[in-house]
């Protein structure tokens, strides 16, 4: 089968997570994503986790995961010398995406002329304008403006961030959508699109952010960890061998659990009816004991067959013998420079489950591609030698 | 306006909370035409008819003030259809004809059961791409399982290492980061299928597992794992192989700044502001990046003597000015003091039947030279019934009687 994207050719001019993570997907439903490089290698190639933590600029856990099939090329573009291969690089591609400082990015999109050029998607924190454009910012400080780390915390104890790297990845997989949007109106109407994606913006506008709700009533969110003792059970709450999350706070899901733990009397009692919020220990009299005799699995088969929403908090270990996650096959073995491991495979499935729509091929070496691509785009074997002898390519 | 890029796009959208919903409302930005089927006379998640709390005070129906409802909803036309009645499935069949996309978000099975699977849609229209967004996906032990997007980030192992290092795990607070990402993964998978659709001239089924959509996102989880058998630890806001990396108090109460030096850039013009050049010389201990790792609490603690000089918004502009990452943890508030969005023009301001003019956050991107606008704000339950069945071709006794039947409705009961 064809996949579904392989007609398609993608420019990476990237130097972090995100423009990695934006690509990723288009490479894995089959476009050709050429990864341009610094001779130092793409940042995110030094991120670890390293097998047996010996760092290695082609087996790091990012680089790994989320440079699949692409192409390596090493180019120094701060010279003309290297622009000039990008011009030809970029008349190659359908789309080229920046994630580089704002003033660099300008320079490699000053090249794009007319519509024979391919649309662009520029990823910067603060976007291209603005007094903040020039700001350094990393993953955690990104999210910091955004809302979430001040929710994600209690009262007077340091907000909180997500996973390391997280953030730059939904800053990426949203410049993914928009790419591929683009991409799309190009093919329709021949309008060739600039698109920015400023990281702040791409994660506050999306949801999960408390700003449309304080707009609305007023109120700041809730800094009370896991565990809301005014609307539940909703929150993290711990069991026989680890903790399970609950989302029961609201009907029809409070009455279901209240009838799978075998307590349908607690509808009828008087105090959940009428004063719920200040009766969260008088509830836990009856969800506690339940949840002390049974292990997390169990509380999730047993509750879900109730049709209540729980869930059990995995960890790593857990990840690769997750019934659901055997079933559909999600995490795929494969084969790359550290020898065999897992990635996580299909975020969606084409036609049928595991059809060869998507195909997780292993990332490159740096350089790997860098000779094959200059013969590709014309270049003389002088030419080449010439290239590569002046530290422009590697 | 120049033409947007999903111009010509007719997208169907009959799901619930905000995975699905932003995706269509990405999609109405770039100028698709977005219907959103609502679910009648049952009420959805984001539509509730008693106040809570996020419900905006003040007049016209509760379902309709709902915070959490207006921020997955912008750009989209409105119908709410009971499709359990024949005449509800009519109407929609007629819906399917000509759309591009069907979104739906139901539990494994039951759109079967309503006599929108997989198979029935593809009867009425072999051009289109139909999507399932279950949390699981539609095959597997789990494909009936209900959640949110905090049970899919529990199960991904994000949870797990969320939180405080020495606290007690129930105080983390969970998120729904499997919504904001997911949205954008459904934008995917649907313009991969038309893309598609172009070349093999058929629609696609797509089952989207909104956990597979998660799980990719985090490599390292999984590869502490498997290439070194460790489960990742909590380590809140440290990062093991840079310091500084935290979040420090600022001088008002329980306010915080976020700052960070990777390099010995950085770190010099760290060391500059927080009045601790010897720090840098080279025979300092803290003057290389091995030292540093072992002096973190001490670093720590100059840079919490710095910053709680200040508000967060100062702080984070004397450290940017020297070349430090820096940034103000912000609260609801101060989203609305950015100087940066203020010039970006990024807020909205939308005016809504019920909450009157509002500002909303803005927009994921910008695209040139097209025009993102909220051009429609979240619209009322309802709101297009006349005028999307009039385009189907249906007449105004025929409407009434719908209306008079319970097929459709623009108003739900308490």
């Amino acid at each position: 089968m064809v996949q579904p994207l392989n007609d398609m050719c993608v420019i990476e001019i990237s130097d972090s997570i995100a423009g990695s993570a934006c690509t990723k997907t288009f490479s894995d439903y089959g476009a050709r994503v050429i990864k341009v490089e610094p001779f130092s290698g793409n940042k995110i190639r030094r991120m670890p986790p390293f097998k047996e933590d010996i760092p290695d600029i082609n087996g790091g856990a990012y680089h790994l995961s989320f440079d699949t099939g692409k192409e390596s090329v090493i180019i120094d573009y701060s010279s003309n010398s290297g622009l000039e291969i990008l011009d030809r690089l970029y008349q190659l591609s359908d789309l080229v995406i920046f994630d580089t400082e704002v003033e660099k990015t300008k320079k490699l999109r000053n090249i794009i002329n007319g519509n024979n050029y391919p649309s662009t998607v520029s990823i910067t924190p603060h976007g291209m304008s603005g007094p903040f454009k020039d700001r350094l910012e990393n993953d955690m400080s990104i999210l910091a403006w955004t809302t979430r780390m001040y929710r994600n915390s209690m009262e007077n104890m340091s907000p909180l961030r997500n996973a390391p790297g997280s953030t730059l990845v939904q800053i990426g997989h949203t410049a993914a959508a928009v790419a591929v949007g683009i991409y799309w109106g190009q093919k329709q109407d021949k309008i060739r699109r600039d698109a920015e994606v400023a990281g702040v913006e791409a994660v506050l506008g999306n949801v999960d952010t408390g700003f449309v709700s304080w707009i609305f009533t007023g109120n700041l969110p809730e800094r009370i960890g896991g565990q809301l003792k005014t609307r539940y059970p909703t929150g993290i709450y711990p069991c026989k061998d680890g903790h399970v999350i609950l989302s029961a706070n609201e009907e029809p899901w409070f009455s279901r659990l209240c009838n799978a733990i075998g307590h349908p009397e607690i509808l009828q009692d008087s105090r959940f009816i009428e004063d719920r919020e200040n009766n969260w220990q008088a509830f836990m009299e009856y969800l506690g004991p339940y949840l002390e005799k049974h292990d997390k699995n169990y509380i999730f088969t047993h509750l879900q067959e109730h049709g209540v929403m729980v869930a059990p908090v995995l960890n790593a270990s857990d990840l690769l013998d997750d019934p659901q996650a055997k079933a559909r096959k999600s995490f795929v073995k494969i084969d790359s420079a550290i020898g065999e491991h897992y990635l996580a495979g299909a975020p969606f499935h084409l036609n049928k489950i595991n059809d060869e729509s998507f195909k997780l091929k292993s990332a490159p070496k740096l350089g790997a591609h860098t000779n094959m691509l200059l013969n590709e785009l014309g270049y003389t074997k002088e030419e080449i030698i010439a290239l590569f002898r002046a530290k422009i390519t590697g | 306006m120049s033409n947007k890029s999903l111009e010509g796009l007719k997208i169907l959208e009959m799901t619930e909370a905000w995975a699905g919903p932003v995706c269509a409302s990405l999609m109405g930005d770039m100028g698709a035409d977005v219907i959103k089927i609502e679910s009648f006379p049952r009420h959805s998640l984001t539509r509730p008819t008693s106040p809570r709390y996020a419900t905006m005070p003040g007049e016209g129906p509760v379902y309709e003030r709902d915070a959490l409802h207006h921020q997955g909803n912008r750009n989209k036309r409105n119908m709410a259809i009971d499709i359990r009645k024949e005449s509800g499935k009519e109407i929609f069949k007629k819906l399917l004809l000509d759309a591009d996309v069907f979104i739906e978000g139901y539990a494994a099975g039951k759109i079967e059961k309503l006599g929108f699977g997989w198979q029935d849609v593809q009867k009425i229209n072999p051009n289109i791409t139909m999507i399932s967004i279950a949390g699981w996906g539609l095959e597997g032990p789990y494909k009936n399982m209900v959640t949110l997007g905090a049970g899919l980030d529990a199960t991904t192992g994000h949870l797990s290492l969320r939180g405080y290092p020495q606290g007690d795990f129930v105080d983390t607070h969970p998120n729904f980061h499997s919504d904001a990402t997911g949205s954008s993964t459904i934008f995917f998978a649907a313009l991969t299928a038309l893309l598609q659709r172009k070349k093999e001239k058929k629609g696609t089924f797509i089952d989207l597992s909104q956990w597979e959509g998660l799980v990719w996102q985090f490599p390292a989880i999984l590869a502490e794992w498997t290439m070194n058998k460790r489960i990742p630890e909590r380590l809140g806001n440290n990062d093991p192989h840079i310091v500084p990396h935290g979040v420090y108090r600022t001088i008002e109460e329980d306010k915080w700044i976020v700052v960070a030096a990777e390099d010995d850039n950085q770190w010099q013009g760290l060391c500059e502001v927080i009045g601790k050049i010897e720090w840098t010389d080279l025979m300092h201990q803290y003057s290389n990046i091995v030292g540093r790792i072992k002096g973190r609490t001490e670093i720590d603690a100059a840079i919490e003597s710095f910053t709680k000089q200040y508000d967060g918004f100062t702080a984070a502009e004397i450290l940017q000015n020297n070349h430090v990452i820096a940034s103000p943890v912000v609260t609801p508030p101060d989203v609305l003091l950015s100087n940066q969005l203020h010039e970006r023009d990024w807020h909205q301001t939308v005016n809504h039947k019920w909450t009157g003019p509002i500002m909303v956050g803005g927009h994921l991107w910008n695209v040139e030279p097209d025009t993102l606008s909220w051009d429609i704000p979240t619209a009322l339950v309802g709101q297009h019934n006349e005028e999307i069945l009039t385009e189907l071709g249906f007449d105004h006794d025929y409407i009434s009687a719908l209306y008079a039947n319970g097929t459709i409705g623009n108003h739900y009961e308490n």
